[in-house]
């Protein structure tokens, strides 16, 4: 009876069979369809069948497990599948649950259905053939889902369902007989007189249901690993490693791999479980005796909830009432209050108590409460809003601008045989020598045919502007669209641009810069998609995650599957919202997992210091056992974002980004990542130590987790002390020392996964700015704010060379800017603020820009003061060739 | 151990040189990255009293600077209720490897001594002392005869 105020969720197997379909919404294009299915439970998101090529009489004989409760209605449409235009509908049927489970007393075992479709034509309903399917594996009590009509009488109609439906609980109702009188009135009476709103904590219940939500085991400041501690344990199908896995992330906070410490911790919880709902206050006997599993109840005060089964109210010698849980023994103030919808109490082989959400199939060990998942929800809404910032300025990165002027295409012409198409807004193209389509545009995915230096530049323009090709030579474009070059002189073919091998000492550019400068990066990133194209797999990798546990989900996934796999096409789902990924959830995903993975929460990776954000490995991570596994994974993780061209949220630091290249770490690196450290080398480095007397020996000291550990850097190091004479190889060694420390076995662990998916010679041409780019994407900069927020030492805002410099500024692309703030503050992105946000290693600190030196030295830069020293240059001209080389020198040139 | 060599030898000179404003000088030999001591300042209002501080060498000594704090409460502007110090001499951008713990000692004992209401971590006391420097004196010494630690007899 009451159980139809709280219906409780039941699984329930759907088979669905086969279709006889009719042509009646006008011709499928003379040929025969290809039909699937949608099955949707109460507006859920739906399940879909694969497709069946070509057929009026499909045939999918699929299986689907739903939750639903005996109120559920479900929704079978079959569509046409099409490939580039929008699936048709080609008929739907309802399907109440309830009437069938009426017929059939409760129990669905292997009940074949045929059903007729439906299809509005022309605002006509017409039979589109029928459909066949098998229900079972449901067995509910119907005797308890009797009194719908009474449950919303009480107020919560407003999300029951149709009038069609209430009326058949009429029925139900009057034709029901139990000669229990007084049982519609104290039902009337329990919710009503329950004061405390009961429209509020239904909607809120509904709610719950739909927005699929979890329940609170921390409240809203909780961070993320008390997050996974409190999901990770009960989970007995996931396998060992994800809990320890989790568990591990979060024992770096807590230190306490099962989370048991919080369900002790906790007053016991009720032994109850969603199946048995309250009964109402003071039932007859008779009428406990309709559900043979219900013990007594203890006496309930009025305006209160029944108390769950199996529990009893007792009061203690000081009139205080507590409440007794027989079925696990224990006691609580708290008065036990019925789990929300969808959620189960389990016990696991352990005897431990845990709680099931079939909302979400997530477990936890906190018991959940109506309150609880509603904070929850209040929390993830927050958490939303709060990313949501950073996800706006994340979805603005872009390496390429492929739209930037619209009007006349900037790219230029597309390959020979590829043709641009648009359908609803989307724009793809199609690929005429392949017969295939993509929606990436092949000049910016594929290809080094992207050459053109500028925006706004058309084909034809910078043919012009381009140097000429060596004679006897041509260019041409593969099939897939990729440039190559003909040598007709040795008849030989290459995809290396002829000019730019040969010219590191070339023709200079428009910026007296040789070409090979200045379009380099583009070249290089041609060459590396091209690589990705050619070893790319045909078909495509699922990756099914949560929202929820998107890091846990993730690592299992990436790590099961062979390296190679994770080159195919990705598809990737969030689980409850199906939708085909066409890129835009992919990206998604990189970005909430990157966000994850990389958190310092985690332990794995740490910020380089207070105020320098970009990440790198924290030496230590080894308290989570499994650290090793997990760089690996991340390995995996960030190479998939480089051949897949997607960008990550929060990047590393450069001299992380010099380890991938295996480039050699110079002193200069350390400035960023560990300013006193450094300050310390360069003092020796610039003073006589042999007047100073510093006790300093071939051997350093490193602190982890409290642990001091003693390394020589030499053989013997301990007993070399460091001179004038060898100072300069102590300092050799004390820079790679510093940067190895710690993090030696984690960051061979982060390059083997690396190299699993793209192997690292693929990133050889590239250097760490430019690896930081490709990753992390560049933004669009906004000039105003950044002269805004620029302040001056020895120079004024009308000195002729700041007005030099935003002239400057203002004339570059946007790779070129983003180069520049590289170069000055050490990384190319912005803090979500902007330049008024900018951190230097004591705090904010501002873009600056100082009066340094003589016109004849180049500009240098401290990264972590983020200043740039400008000399006084005698004409813009001048300017612009000295910064120029500054900024498109890569290895530490000019910084120092 | 690369720090604890040069602690060793650091604190080996100034035991033999002996610091007069700096005595009872405790380090625990299993641990040389932790050392206690006593500042007795010689200028009144501290000269009431003594105060014991406590200085805490990272691993990575000498290439990062070392901490102090305060464990005896004091009535100074540039010492603050939790017994921090802003001492220019160890902080993040003047710190030379080559600095000897004798010469941070020298420079705290100066800045007790002769307080810097120009920089202050107590704002309110930066006030008083200048504006009204007898009151000052009065509250400085009467909180140093109550909380200030014994000064040692005169080696």
């Amino acid at each position: 009876m009451s159980d139809a105020q709280n219906p409780s969720f039941s699984q329930l197997q759907v088979t669905i069979t086969s279709a006889k379909l009719k042509d009646v919404g006008g011709g499928w294009f003379a040929s025969k369809p290809d039909p699937y299915v949608e099955l949707s439970v109460d507006g859920q998101p739906p399940r879909k069948t694969e497709v069946v090529k070509k057929t009026l009489t499909p045939t999918w004989n699929e299986h689907f497990t739903v939750l639903v409760t005996p109120y559920s209605k479900l929704e079978l449409s079959v569509f046409n599948h099409f490939n580039l235009k929008t699936d048709v509908l080609m008929g739907r049927l309802h399907l109440d649950l309830y009437p069938v489970l009426r017929e059939n007393s409760g129990k669905l075992t292997n009940l074949e259905l045929k059903k007729d479709l439906q299809l509005n034509v022309k605002n006509v309903q017409v039979r589109a053939g029928d459909l066949q399917l098998v229900l079972d594996g449901m067995n509910v009590n119907m005797e308890h889902y009797q009194g719908h009509f009474q449950h919303m009488a009480n107020g919560t109609a407003a999300s029951a369902g149709t009038p069609e439906r209430s009326r058949q609980h009429v029925n139900g109702e009057v034709s029901r007989g139990q000669g229990d009188a007084s049982t519609p009135t104290s039902q009337q009476n329990g919710p009503s007189s329950n004061m405390s709103t009961p429209n509020t904590r239904h909607t809120e219940q509904s709610g719950a249901r739909s927005r699929a939500s979890r329940p609170a085991p921390s409240p809203p400041s909780a961070d993320l690993s008390s997050q996974a501690s409190s999901q990770a344990p009960p989970l007995p199908s996931r396998s060992g490693a994800a809990a320890a896995a989790a568990a591990g992330g979060a024992a770096a906070a807590s230190n306490s791999p099962q989370s048991s410490s919080r369900q002790q911790g906790k007053p016991p919880s009720a032994g109850q479980s969603s199946q048995q709902n309250p009964h109402p206050a003071g039932p007859p006997p008779d009428a406990s005796d309709t559900s043979n599993t219900t013990p007594q109840n203890g006496p309930t005060q009025p305006g209160q909830e029944p108390l769950p089964p199996g529990w009893e109210t007792r009061i203690d010698p000081h009139g205080r009432a507590y409440y007794v849980d027989h079925t696990t023994r224990t006691t609580t103030w708290e008065r036990p209050q019925p789990l929300p919808p969808g959620w189960e109490r389990r016990v696991d082989p352990r005897g431990r108590v845990y709680y099931v959400d079939h909302n979400t199939r997530t477990t936890t060990w906190q018991r959940p409460t109506v309150d609880t998942v509603r904070n929850y929800e209040q929390w993830q809404q927050y958490r939303t809003q709060h990313q949501s910032a950073a996800m706006q300025q994340y979805q603005q990165r872009f390496l390429w601008q492929t739209n930037a002027v619209a009007a006349d295409d900037p790219l230029g012409q597309l390959p020979p045989g590829w043709e641009k198409r648009e359908q609803n807004g989307r724009v793809y193209f199609v690929n005429h020598n392949t017969r295939t389509t993509q929606w990436e545009d092949p000049r910016t995915q594929g290809s080094a045919v992207n050459d053109e230096p500028r925006s706004g530049a058309t084909a034809e323009g910078s043919a012009v502007n381009e140097e000429p090709l060596p004679e006897g030579w041509e260019m041409r474009y593969t099939a897939e669209g990729v440039r190559y070059f003909v040598d007709h002189n040795t008849r030989t073919t290459t995809f290396q641009d002829p000019r730019s091998g040969a010219t590191a000492k070339g023709p200079k550019g428009a910026y007296g810069v040789p070409i090979a400068y200045e379009r380099s990066f583009r070249w290089k990133l041609g060459q590396f998609r091209y690589l990705c194209q050619s070893n790319a797999l045909p078909s495509h990798v699922k990756i099914s995650v949560s929202r929820q546990t998107v890091f846990e989900d993730s690592f299992h996934q990436i790590m099961r599957l062979q390296p190679f796999d994770l080159r195919r096409r990705l598809y990737i789902i969030f689980r409850g919202e199906e939708g085909l990924d066409y890129g835009g959830i992919a990206r998604e995903w990189f970005f909430m997992l990157s966000h994850e993975v990389l958190n310092p929460m985690y332990c794995l990776f740490e910020y380089a210091s207070k105020n320098n954000y970009s990440l790198q490995i924290n030496p230590a991570s080894s308290v989570n056992p499994d650290h090793l596994m997990y760089f690996r994974f991340i390995g995996r993780f960030i190479a998939m974002a480089l051949y897949h061209g997607k960008f990550i949220d929060n990047g590393f630091t450069l001299p992380f980004y010099k380890q991938m290249l295996s480039k050699k770490l110079t002193m200069k690196d350390l400035e960023s990542v560990d300013p006193e450290f450094y300050n310390s080398l360069q003092f020796i480095k610039e003073n006589d130590i042999d007047e100073l007397d510093m006790e300093l020996y071939f051997c350093a000291d490193f602190e982890v987790l409290g642990k001091v550990t003693t390394v020589d850097l030499k053989e013997d190091g301990s007993n070399i002390r460091v001179t004038e004479e060898n100072k300069d190889e102590y300092i050799l060694l004390m820079v790679n020392w510093r940067f190895q420390r710690g993090v030696e076995e984690q960051t061979k662990a982060f390059l083997d996964g690396f190299n699993d998916v793209v192997p690292l010679q693929w990133l050889q041409y590239f250097d760490e700015r430019e690896l930081e780019l490709m990753l992390c994407g560049m933004q669009e900069f906004d000039i105003n704010d950044w002269q805004r927020n620029t302040i001056y030492r020895h120079y004024a805002r009308n000195s002729k060379q700041v007005q030099w410099f935003w002239q400057y500024v203002k004339e570059l692309d946007n790779e070129k800017r983003a180069r520049l703030l590289q170069f000055v503050t050490g990384t190319c992105r912005l803090p979500v603020g902007g330049f008024a946000e900018l951190m230097g290693s004591n705090g904010p600190q501002r873009f600056c820009i100082e009066k340094v030196g003589k016109e004849t030295w180049l500009p240098r830069s401290h990264t972590c003061f983020n200043r740039l020293d400008l000399p006084p240059y005698k004409s813009y001209e001048q300017l612009v060739e000295k910064l120029n080389y500054a900024i498109e020198e890569t290895e530490g040139f000019g910084q120092e | 151990m690369a720090a604890t060599r040069r602690l060793q030898k650091e604190l080996t000179q100034m035991r033999q040189n002996g610091i007069k404003s700096f005595r009872d000088i405790q380090v625990d030999e299993s641990n040389m990255l932790l050392w206690q001591g006593l500042i007795v300042p010689d200028s009144p209002p501290y000269n009431r009293g003594a105060f014991k501080i406590e200085i805490v060498f990272p691993a990575e000594y000498p290439f990062k600077p070392p901490r102090i704090t305060f464990k005896t409460k004091i009535y100074h502007p540039n010492i603050d209720e939790k017994g921090q110090v802003c001492l220019p001499i160890i902080s993040a951008e003047n710190w030379k490897p080559a600095t000897r713990t004798d010469q941070v000692i020298n420079a705290l004992v100066a800045l007790v001594n002769d307080p810097e209401p120009e920089h202050p971590l107590r704002g309110d006391l930066a006030e008083e002392y200048t504006k009204d420097r007898k009151k000052f004196l009065k509250s400085a010494e009467e909180y140093t005869k109550k909380h200030g630690e014994k000064r040692p007899a005169d080696p």
